[in-house]
Order: C-alpha cells, then structure tokens, then sequence
C-alpha cells in the first residue's frame, strides 16, 4: 500500500481528517470528538466549529439510518468521510455511501431544489419540515438534516451520483461552512 | 388525590444530555450535547413525565436547560416537548423556559432564538461567561 501518496494527496486537498468503512454509531462520537479538538487547535472561529460538527454529524447518522432501513450489512454500510479546508478558508464538510439508484436521484433532486432556496426560505422549510409527523418521513429519509445543513452552509450543497452495478450508486455530498 | 411518578435522573454521556426531574418542585433540567441518532429512545420518557406533570399538577412547571449542540433528531424532540408547554399555557398553566448558554457558543442561541419564535410563554435565553 503506497501511504506515501495517499499522504500526499490529503495534503494536496487539504484533507483535515478522513475515514474510509463501516460506521457505527460508537465512531460517529470518536471522530467527532477527535474533530472537534482538531477545530478547536486550529482556533476555528467558535460558530464555523459548530457548524462543521454539526454537518458531520448530520450526514454520517444519515448514512447511518439509511443503510439500517435498507437492511445493508457492513460492507454496504461503509461510508467515506472528509472534512478538508478549501484554499479560501472554507470548511468542506463530505460524505458518500452506496444507495440504490432510485433513492439516489431523489437525493440529488431534493438537493438541487434546496439549492434554489435563498436563507429565510430554507428557514420555512426546516420549520414546515420539523412540523411534519414523526412517521411521514420521506421515502429517503433525510429531509430535516438536508436543510439544515444547507442552512449552515455559504454555498449550496453539492450533491453527486455515480452508477455502479446492481442498480446501486455511489451518493456524495458535499458542505461548504 | 396526587399523583406522583418516579423522577428522571439520567447521567449524560458524550451524545446524550443529562436530565434531572423534580416533581416537588415542578422542575426540568437537560445539560449538555444531544446527538443520539434516535432522540426518541431518549427523549419519550422526558416527553411522558411532561405530560403526566400537566396532567396531574395545577402547579407551574419549569425547565432549565443548558444544553449545547442538539442534532435535528434532539431538535425534534425538543419541539414536541415546547409544544407540550404551549398547550399548557394557552389553557392558563403557568410554564417557563430559562435556556442559558455559553456567550461564544452563538449557534445554541440562534436555536433557542428560533424554538422562543413558537412559544407565548416566558422564554429566556441567557448567556453566561464561558470558562476559558
């Protein structure tokens, strides 16, 4: 294994910290935790370390949900992970994990349309969204912790999909803080 | 008649906020960060012992809270139990909220901010010095 060139490379992306597997929930903390500390070393302002964290956490129990509805063992479940710092001073908050297709273009299409939303209307979406009963959740889940990851995000969510076999998809996500 | 149930102390952890109830004295209190990834598995029993104190008590109820990151599950929750509160109030109930908040931690503020939007009864946000 060439550790050298994937050294490299985070350091060429500016990769704070990453993760590449099955996610459990005990993880979620531990990363999180090891996140926070990083932040907080780094003298992040205390607002965009909280809106980083928040937008991890978000998407990594996203992931975490959406691979127990689907029954996916393990190697299904793996999620990949990176927080990196863009070369303007953003936080970059990404996250990806096998769907199926269908639920994949939903994704991408409730992305996009959040993309549309300028900051007073995502705040009536994530209001109207809280509002809605426990169990009407939309057919991919995800609704409430989309928006307001959009809402703590400078720039729109980046949403991509690619096609692999057996009608699944590899969904990534990226938050600009 | 009154009617007492046990009260809730439940130690946090690092995704889990500790809860203390005082049913004596009409009193709610959460510290610290909410991230479970069900808030529900948490939260029901916070919910059920709100609703049993309105139910059964003409006394004032309040909470305390100082909590400091909630994810959108523990956002949910907490909804449902200001709501409880609302319900309460609108029939004459006397209930408060006193959410305190470290002053750099802005983000739990415009939170509190955004829950206060829904609520006519007395909500106070209040930030206190951070130990540094």
């Amino acid at each position: 294994m060439d550790l050298l060139s994937m050294r490299e490379s985070y350091l060429h992306d500016r990769i704070m910290l990453c993760f590449n597997g099955p996610i459990s929930r005990s993880l979620i903390e531990e990363i999180g935790k090891a996140l926070r500390n990083y932040l907080d070393t780094q003298q992040a302002a205390p607002s965009a370390a909280m809106d980083v964290f928040a937008v991890y956490i978000e998407m990594t129990q996203n992931i975490r949900h959406y691979a127990r509805r689907q029954g996916y063992d393990d190697e299904l479940a793996a999620a990949t992970v990176a927080v990196a710092r863009s070369d303007q001073g953003h936080y970059q908050v990404s996250a990806g994990n096998l769907v199926e297709q269908a639920d994949g273009e939903r994704l991408v299409a409730a992305v996009e349309a959040l993309s549309l939303l300028d900051k007073p209307a995502l705040k009536q979406a994530y209001k109207q969204q809280l509002r809605r009963p426990r169990d009407a959740e939309t057919p991919s889940g995800a609704g409430l912790g989309l928006i307001d990851m959009a809402r703590k995000s400078s720039r729109p969510l980046h949403a991509s999909l690619q096609p692999l076999s057996n009608q699944r998809s590899f969904f990534s996500l990226t938050a600009t803080i | 008649m009154t009617t007492m149930i046990s009260d809730l102390d439940i130690p946090g952890s690092q995704s889990a906020p500790a809860i203390q109830s005082d049913w004596q004295a009409g009193r709610l209190a959460m510290q610290g960060d909410s991230y479970p990834e069900n808030s529900y598995e948490l939260f029901d029993q916070v919910i059920h012992w709100v609703r049993l104190f309105l139910a059964n008590e003409q006394r004032p109820l309040h909470l305390e809270l100082a909590l400091v990151y909630l994810n959108t599950s523990s956002v949910k929750a907490m909804m449902d139990i200001f709501d409880l509160l609302e319900e309460a109030f609108e029939t004459g109930r006397e209930v408060s909220v006193t959410w305190q908040y470290d002053v750099r931690n802005e983000r739990i503020a415009e939170l509190a901010d955004e829950f206060r939007e829904d609520c006519s009864y007395p909500f106070a946000i209040t930030p206190i010095a951070g130990e540094s």
